[in-house]
């Protein structure tokens, strides 16, 4: 990268910005859509807006915790689309669909 | 200035990648941009300076969580739910405004906010003092964070296990619930009545 050291770094507010515009998307696609995928799909828009604040800021204060952060929301994020996958194949087996609005009970 | 064109340039494209993941009618299509929304996201962990977490989205979440999405939508046998959404469409306007509305109302507290830190923030030369940006990250997660890593590989396993158990299929004995045949299309009625 043909960066200097006299150069100014990307400044944070610009990491906010697109992290509040990916976290708007996601949102929303949870709230406009109706097929489970494209939900889970959504929920991983949102997370990663998250990451993407978080190594702003950790850049911006020079410090790794933030960067250690997003490693854990990644963990995380991975066990729920795990759990989330589960989910979708055993109400798939049980409806044949996959759309949100027809899960409206808890029993069965 | 190099790094702030790439920066508009990867985020324009990661926004773009996110829109059309919510907007295309073919889930599989939906699956490919956001691969392409997180390789722009990878790239912009990587003018961060933050090479490890670039390689990890990549390879963790483009890769590997990525895939098994992939092979769920396949597993699912998708041709049987290709329509879509035809209840509650004045909902559908509302979200859409409402979220429009939530963004107009980040931009306008973030542009009244002004940030200010006591360091100039990492840089590349500031990283090589630091003795290499991934060694800094290590030395950062195996010492303050140790406990919350064991705990996320507890969490880890936890969840290996909760979809193993939810996916199995019960032997069902008493009130088995009805099994529907593949391709079989239950109607609403149907499904009433089941409850």
């Amino acid at each position: 990268m043909g960066a200097t050291p006299t150069e100014m770094p990307i400044p944070v507010d610009w990491y906010l910005y697109l992290s509040a515009a990916l976290f708007i998307v996601g949102a929303a696609g949870v709230l406009i859509r109706r097929n489970l995928f494209v939900v889970l799909f959504s929920l991983e828009l949102m997370l990663n807006a998250v990451n993407i604040n978080l190594v702003g800021f950790s850049r911006f204060h020079e410090n790794l915790v933030g960067q250690n952060f997003v490693l854990f929301v990644m963990a995380i994020a991975a066990a729920e689309a795990a759990i989330g996958l589960a989910i979708a194949t055993a109400l798939f087996r049980n409806r044949q669909t996959l759309m949100v609005d027809l899960f409206d009970r808890m029993k069965g | 200035m190099t790094e702030k064109i790439l920066f508009i340039v990867f985020s324009v494209l990661a926004v773009a990648g996110g829109l059309g993941t919510i907007t295309r009618k073919n889930v599989v299509h939906g699956l490919l941009l956001l691969v392409f929304t997180f390789l722009n996201v990878a790239a912009i962990f990587f003018l961060t300076q933050a090479y490890f977490l670039a390689v990890i989205q990549i390879l963790v979440y483009a890769g590997a969580i990525m895939v098994l999405f992939v092979f769920v939508i396949m597993l699912l046998n998708l041709r049987t739910f290709e329509q879509e959404e035809q209840t509650h469409r004045r909902q559908r306007w509302i979200a859409a405004a409402l979220s429009v509305l939530v963004l107009v109302e980040f931009v306008v507290v973030l542009a009244g906010v002004t940030f200010t830190s006591v360091r100039g923030g990492l840089t590349p030369e500031t990283m090589t003092d630091l003795g290499g940006g991934t060694k800094v990250f290590g030395d950062a997660l195996f010492n303050n964070m140790l406990l919350p890593f064991e705990v996320a590989s507890v969490v880890l396993l936890v969840a290996m296990v909760g979809a193993i158990v939810l996916v199995k299929r019960e032997k069902t004995a008493g009130g088995a619930t009805r099994a529907w045949e593949p391709g079989e299309r239950p109607t609403p009625e149907a499904l009433e009545e089941e409850v």
